[in-house]
C-alpha cells in the first residue's frame, strides 16, 4: 500500500495526462511526432501554394511543362572556383569564375532542389503537391472510417443480441472481400478520381476499428460503473458516448495512427495503376513517371519519392507502436484505478 | 409483512429468470416483501442466492436479455416499476431509488473527475440548482476532509473509504426515498466499515430515506436494520425484526449463518459452517429448497416444499419444523 502511494501520480492528472507524460520521454516517439510535423507543414504549405495559383487561375509551376529544364540533376552548392568548361555546340572552351559557379549553384538549390523530371517541372514542388494529397486522402478516409467504425463497433458491443449479430454479419462480408478488389470496384463504380480513392478506402477501413471497439466496449458493458450510470438514470446514449467511449477512445487514436499510412500507401498504389488521382501530382503518379527514365540514371524522382514515403510509414508506425504503449492500460504504474 | 399503512415500495411475488424459457435458470423466485418511507431493511445471504438481482430488479436495472421478469409487481408508490417504459424508468433511477454498489473503485468511472460524476446526477435531474456549489456541498456533507480537492481528484488518487463516500455522494445527489446499498462495506477496511455505517445512519436520519441493506455481514444488519429477510436459492426463507430472528432463528439456514460468524464472548469453540453450496438456479433440489445441506432435514422436506408459515404477526419462516430449530 505504501509502494503505491511513491509511484501515484500527483493529484489532478487524468489518465491521458500520464499518457502524454509517458510519450515525452519516449524519445524514438518524440523524432516521429517531429517529422509528422515537417510532413503536415509541407502538405499545408502544399495546400497554400494550391490554392494560391487556384486564385490567381494560373498553371502552378510543378505543372508547367518547360522543357528546357528537363531532367536537372537535384543541386549542390559548387565551390568557388573557377573552372574550365566546353560549349558543346560550338566545341570553344570558356572559363567561368568562382563567383559565378557559386551563385549559379545558388541559384539551382532555390529553384529546383531535388532537380527536375521529365517535362522540366520541380520535383520538390511535385512532391509538397503528393504530401498534400497523401494527408488529403489520410484525413478524409480516416473521417469516413471512424466515425462509420466506432458507431457500429458501439452500438454492437453495447447492445450485443440482434444488432450485435448484424453488425458482425456486416463487418464479416466487408472483410471476406479482398480489399484491393473491394476499392477498385468502387473506384470503377464512381469513376477515376479522389473520389473513388477516398470511399474505396473509407469503406474498408472501417471494419479493423470497428473489431477492436466492439471487443473493448463488450469489455466495459458488464464494468460496475456502467451500472451505476445506469443506476443513477443516464440514457443508453449518454452511457455509451459519454461513459464507455472515453475509456476505450485509445483504441481509435492507436488505430488512427496506423490506418492512417496504410490509407496513403493505398491511395499511391492506386495513382501508380492509374485509378486515382488524376492530373494531379500525388506520388504514386510521380512513382509511375519516376519509372520510364530510372534505367537511363534518372534517380532523384523515384529516390525522393520513395524515401518520403518512407519516412512517413515508418513515422507514423513507430508513434503508433509508442502510443500503444502509453496508452495501454495494462502498462500502467500501479495504484490506478484497476485491481489485480 | 403488515407495516405501515403505504409503503414506499411493494414488492410482490417477484419473479426474475434467466436463460431460455424451456429450462429457465429462476434466479428470484417469488419474492414478496414491502419497505416504508424511513425504514432500513436489510436482504441476507450467501452469494448467488438472489439478493443483488431482487436489488438490482426493484429500478428494472437487471439487463434484460438475459434476464426476464416473468411475474410479479414491484409497486412503487402504488405504480408498477415493471410496467413503466424506459423514460418513466429513468425518472426514477438516481433520482427516487438510487444505488450503492460493493466495489467503489470500479463502480466510478475512471477517466472522470469526481466532481464531474456527481454533477452529471445532478444536472440528471435536478436541473434547478447551482452545480458546483452543490457538488462541494454534498462531498462535505459525506464527510469528505477537503471536498474542492476531492472534486477535482480522478478516482484512482482517493482512497478506498473516500471513494466510498463519493458514491454515496453521488448516489444522495438527488435525495433519494430509497438507497439500495449493495454489499456497501465488502471491499473496505473494517474501521472503514465503521465509518461508512455512521455516515449511513447519519443521512438517514438527515434525508428520511428508506434503506434496502443488501449483505452477509450480520454484524452489520444487527447494527442498522429494523427488518430482515434471509434468502436462500431465490426465495426467502425467514423474515421478521432483526433483533427476534437474530436472537431466535425459525429457520435452520439463519441458524447456520449465525454460526458462521465469530462472537466475542462465550466459549471458543470451532467456527461451524454451512456444508455445500448454495444449489445452481436452474438444478434446484426438490421439496425443500435447503434440505440437502439441512441438519435438521426429514423425509418430509424432501417431498414437500415448505410455504411460510406465520411464527408470530411481526415474523414468518418456509420451514416445516420451524418451532424446532434450536437456539443458535
Amino acid at each position: 500500500m505504501s509502494a503505491t502511494t511513491a509511484t501515484a501520480p500527483q493529484s489532478g492528472h487524468s489518465l491521458w495526462q500520464e499518457a502524454r507524460r509517458r510519450l515525452r520521454r519516449n524519445r524514438l516517439a518524440m523524432a516521429c511526432l517531429w517529422i509528422i510535423g515537417i510532413y503536415t507543414a509541407l502538405a499545408l504549405y502544399g495546400e497554400g501554394v494550391y490554392r494560391w495559383h487556384q486564385w490567381r487561375d494560373v498553371t502552378p509551376s510543378y505543372q508547367r511543362t518547360d522543357l528546357d529544364k528537363q531532367y536537372l540533376q537535384p543541386s549542390y552548392l559548387r565551390a568557388p572556383f573557377a573552372r574550365e568548361q566546353m560549349d558543346w555546340a560550338t566545341g570553344e572552351t570558356y572559363t567561368v569564375s568562382g563567383w559565378q559557379r557559386w551563385g549559379a549553384g545558388w541559384t539551382r538549390l532555390a529553384q529546383h532542389p531535388l532537380g527536375t523530371d521529365g517535362l522540366g517541372r520541380d520535383v520538390f514542388q511535385r512532391l509538397v503537391q503528393g504530401t498534400r494529397i497523401a494527408y488529403q486522402v489520410g484525413i478524409i478516409t480516416s473521417l469516413i472510417a471512424i466515425p462509420l467504425g466506432v458507431l457500429l463497433g458501439c452500438l454492437a458491443g453495447y447492445f450485443g443480441g440482434r444488432t450485435d449479430d448484424f453488425i458482425v454479419w456486416l463487418y464479416s462480408t466487408f472483410a471476406a472481400i479482398p480489399g484491393l478488389l473491394f476499392i477498385l470496384a468502387i473506384a470503377m463504380v464512381v469513376g477515376q478520381g479522389l473520389l473513388g480513392v477516398y470511399l474505396g478506402i473509407g469503406l474498408t477501413m472501417w471494419v479493423g476499428l470497428c473489431r477492436l471497439i466492439r471487443g473493448e466496449v463488450i469489455k466495459h458493458r458488464d464494468r460496475p460503473y456502467v451500472a451505476a450510470a445506469r443506476a443513477l438514470g443516464l440514457s443508453h446514449v449518454r452511457i455509451i458516448f459519454r461513459h464507455i467511449l472515453p475509456n476505450v477512445f485509445h483504441v481509435v487514436i492507436v488505430t488512427f495512427t496506423l490506418r492512417f499510412p496504410a490509407a496513403i500507401g493505398t491511395e499511391v498504389f492506386l495513382s501508380f495503376l492509374g485509378i486515382g488521382v488524376q492530373g494531379e501530382p500525388s506520388w504514386g503518379i510521380m512513382i509511375s513517371n519516376a519509372r520510364l527514365r530510372l534505367w537511363h540514371g534518372v534517380w532523384w524522382e523515384m529516390a525522393f519519392v520513395t524515401a518520403a514515403i518512407f519516412f512517413i510509414v515508418l513515422a507514423f508506425n513507430l508513434l503508433g507502436d509508442a502510443l500503444r504503449d502509453a496508452l495501454d492500460p495494462r502498462l500502467r504504474t500501479e495504484g490506478e484505478g484497476d485491481h489485480e | 409483512m403488515n407495516k405501515a399503512a403505504s409503503p414506499l415500495i411493494e414488492v410482490q411475488d417477484l419473479q426474475v429468470h434467466f436463460g431460455s424459457p424451456a429450462q429457465p435458470v429462476r434466479a428470484v423466485d417469488g419474492v414478496s416483501f414491502q419497505i416504508a418511507p424511513g425504514e432500513t431493511i436489510a436482504l441476507v445471504g450467501e452469494s448467488g442466492c438472489g439478493k443483488s438481482v431482487t436489488a438490482m430488479a426493484l429500478a428494472r436495472l437487471v439487463p434484460e436479455p438475459p434476464a426476464r421478469y416473468v411475474g410479479g409487481q414491484i409497486l412503487y408508490q402504488g405504480r408498477d416499476v415493471l410496467q413503466q417504459d424506459e423514460d418513466a424508468l429513468r425518472a426514477i433511477r438516481g433520482n427516487e431509488i438510487s444505488y450503492i454498489f460493493q466495489d467503489p473503485g470500479s463502480s466510478l468511472n475512471p477517466v472522470f473527475r469526481i466532481g464531474y460524476q456527481i454533477a452529471e446526477a445532478i444536472e440528471l435531474h435536478r436541473s434547478d440548482v447551482p452545480t458546483r456549489q452543490e457538488v462541494l456541498d454534498l462531498l462535505r456533507w459525506v464527510g469528505m476532509p477537503d471536498p474542492a480537492r476531492a472534486a477535482r481528484a480522478y478516482p484512482h488518487e482517493l482512497s478506498g473509504g473516500m471513494q466510498q463516500r463519493a458514491m454515496i455522494a453521488m448516489a444522495l445527489a438527488c435525495h433519494p426515498r430509497l438507497l439500495v446499498a449493495d454489499e456497501p462495506t465488502t471491499a473496505l477496511d473494517v474501521t472503514i466499515q465503521a465509518q461508512m455505517l455512521a455516515l449511513l445512519t447519519r443521512l438517514q436520519a438527515e434525508l428520511g430515506m428508506a434503506i434496502l441493506l443488501i449483505t452477509h455481514n450480520l454484524g452489520l444488519v444487527a447494527g442498522i436494520a429494523e427488518r430482515m429477510h434471509v434468502m436462500y436459492a431465490g426465495q426467502f426463507v425467514e423474515a421478521g425484526p432483526t433483533e427476534a430472528v437474530l436472537r431466535a432463528p425459525r429457520h435452520p439456514y439463519t441458524r447456520g449463518l449465525l454460526h458462521a460468524v465469530p462472537r466475542l464472548e462465550g466459549t471458543r469453540e470451532r467456527l461451524t459452517g454451512i456444508d455445500g453450496m448454495v444449489p445452481h438456479p436452474a438444478r434446484l433440489p426438490g421439496g425443500c429448497r435447503f434440505h440437502p445441506r439441512c441438519p435438521m432435514c426429514q423425509t418430509r422436506c424432501e417431498v414437500e416444499a415448505p410455504s411460510a408459515a406465520e411464527v408470530d404477526d411481526t415474523r414468518w419462516s418456509r420451514c416445516h419444523f420451524w418451532s424446532e430449530v434450536p437456539p443458535p
